[in-house]
């Protein structure tokens, strides 16, 4: 049943065809069989909070990722730094689903703090892609997307700060929300990239994004960046009219100069979505971006997030937080702490994020990649002043086979392969929404709104996936 | 120019070790990262654009800034599940003033 969607949960709870101590069970059950596999969790819990709520999630099973706040329950980020480490107050999102009723089942392995985008880095090992466990599902947001796509939870909590929402969602055939900055509170979220990171959902259609991100929005005192209370329920307009609503695609993005047999079968997707975008009565128009500024968003976004990654984990020395090594004085502690605690991938993105804050870098490196973003956040406003939204294809590829899934810098850039990023930078709200399948492995497109308008992404999408037919899907191995 | 000693040296300031094989992958990193920031500062008239370091301004209030009232939102017996030592009500660390 943890296969259903929300509405079809909720009615088998109130039915009292099941209980959620039941579907719990059930989760629980699912989470074990399929973890040596797919290694969707890092802890899977063995009691079911007991919380009394009338809420439409009460008794709803779901995963929350590993760098997000439970206190008194283990929480890593999947590294080793932090392997022991249990908070001792709990995340906001993660106090609000609580108080609705929604039942914690796991915390899901993420790439290590974050700060990766293969599925490969978490201190516990890989997660397996649900449609072909050769592939890797992306991340960083990688347990939380398989969990879903497994049907093991109807829905789970991630964060994204440049993708790690919307690609492994686009990769596990599921839907992946980032919602504006400062929607939902990221008080207890490990911080990676304070001015990029968003906490948002993974589900099996936009209505039960709704429904959750109607529980976690809203303003909140202890995190100063969080957006002010709006009077809206994203739930209860998903199905407003979208007939003149315009929306556009970037020519540049679309470009298939190697021609990219896999990438020309998603690009082909990516026009007959349009084609049925335009049947619901969207206006979409193609739009020229200076192709600059897109080959400039991964550099950017390099420079920006790993800066203020070394910045905000400097406190994991081993005396205030992280698994203390032990040494002969307190810079020995240190090092060893460190040296022992971080993988090769997290050191190699301190050491870049440190030299360009490096007081002879900061204008040439740091100052200029945070120039860029301008150009290119005033860029999108400008064209969000014509259009609603932005569409293109979620990636430029089928979720990698683990020997081409890399962390590493490569000298390629694919513009399609980092557009996801620009979102993050201008703080917009953005959904990837399956479309369709591309050597039996799922593909998606993206819709990218304006700022504040998340309601309006959220009702264009479910428009379009009405039309696009996989709502509600679970992978095949299930 | 980015060379082993530097980045040894900036290793030293994050304290971490890095070994010869995260040495090697790291300088290929930053020649594709220099590369990409040269290509950034050729971008025209860049040095005049103002830079963003949040997604929009934000609308803070009075509300950001709270009474400086104290708040112990910590329990003693909640952050002893954290600590290797400690003796009565205080946390023994390693020590910190040579």
């Amino acid at each position: 049943m943890t296969e259903l969607l929300i509405d079809d949960i909720r009615k088998e709870l109130d039915d009292g065809n099941v209980t959620s101590d039941e579907l719990f069970n059930e989760s629980i059950e699912k989470a074990n069989k399929f973890q040596d596999v797919y290694n969707s969790f890092v802890t899977i819990m063995d009691k079911k909070e007991e919380v009394n709520s009338n809420s439409l999630l009460s008794g709803i099973p779901y995963a929350l990722k590993d760098n997000i706040s439970t206190k008194g329950i283990l929480t890593t980020g999947s590294s080793n730094i932090l392997k022991d480490y249990i908070p001792v107050y709990d995340a906001t999102v993660y106090r609000k689903l609580k108080e609705a009723g929604a039942v914690l089942v796991g915390k899901t392995v993420l790439d290590e703090l974050a700060m990766g985008g293969s599925g490969t880095t978490g201190h516990t090992g890989i997660v397996r892609n649900p449609w072909n466990k050769e592939r890797s599902i992306g991340g960083s947001s990688s347990g939380s997307a398989a969990s879903v796509a497994l049907g093991i939870v109807p829905f789970s909590i991630g964060s994204d700060t440049g993708d790690s929402i919307r690609k492994p969602a686009a990769y596990g055939g599921i839907v992946g929300f980032k919602p504006t900055y400062g929607r939902v509170s990221r008080y207890g979220l490990f911080a990676f990239a304070s001015s990029l990171d968003t906490v948002g959902v993974m589900a099996r259609s936009i209505r039960d994004i709704s429904y959750v991100m109607d529980i976690i929005k809203g303003h909140d005192d202890n995190d100063m960046t969080s957006l002010p209370d709006e009077n809206i329920k994203y739930s209860d307009n998903l199905d407003n009219d979208v007939s003149g609503r315009k929306l556009f695609y970037i020519k540049e993005a679309l470009e298939n100069n190697s021609g990219n047999e896999e990438l020309k079968r998603i690009i082909d997707n990516f026009y007959r979505t349009v084609d049925k975008a335009r049947e619901l009565g969207f206006e979409v128009e193609e739009v020229s971006f200076d192709k600059v500024l897109l080959e400039a968003v991964y550099p950017a976004y390099n420079v920006i997030s790993c800066a203020e990654a070394t910045s905000n984990n400097s406190n994991l020395t081993g005396i205030t937080f992280g698994n203390r090594v032990e040494g002969s004085n307190i810079n020995d502690i240190m090092i060893k702490t460190r040296t022992e605690g971080f993988s090769e991938l997290i050191k190699r993105r301190f050491v870049i994020g440190s030299y360009v804050l490096q007081k002879e870098n900061q204008d040439k490196l740091f100052l200029n990649a945070c120039r860029v973003r301008r150009l290119i956040v005033d860029k999108m406003n400008e064209l969000f002043k014509r259009y609603d939204g932005l569409i293109l294809p979620s990636t430029e590829k089928i979720a990698p086979r683990f020997d081409e899934a890399s962390d590493k810098l490569g000298d390629d850039y694919l513009i399609l392969g980092n557009h996801l990023i620009i979102g993050n930078f201008g703080g917009f709200p953005s959904i990837s929404i399956p479309s369709g399948f591309v050597n039996d492995m799922p593909i998606s497109v993206n819709i990218t709104g304006r700022a504040k308008e998340d309601a309006l992404v959220l009702n264009m999408a479910n428009k379009l996936e009405g039309i696009l037919g996989f709502r509600g899907q679970v992978s095949k191995s299930e | 120019m980015i060379d082993r000693n530097k980045l040894d040296d900036l290793a030293k300031k994050l304290m971490f070790k890095m070994n010869d094989n995260e040495y090697e992958t790291l300088l290929k990193e930053f020649d594709i990262t220099l590369k990409q920031m040269d290509f950034i500062s050729n971008i025209n008239d860049i040095v005049n654009v103002e830079p963003i370091f949040f997604p929009f301004d934000l609308e803070l209030d009075d509300s950001c800034l709270r009474n400086d009232n104290y708040r112990n939102e910590i329990d003693f017996n909640d952050m002893l599940v954290n600590v290797k030592k400690y003796e009565g009500s205080k946390v023994k660390v390693p020590k910190v003033v040579e």
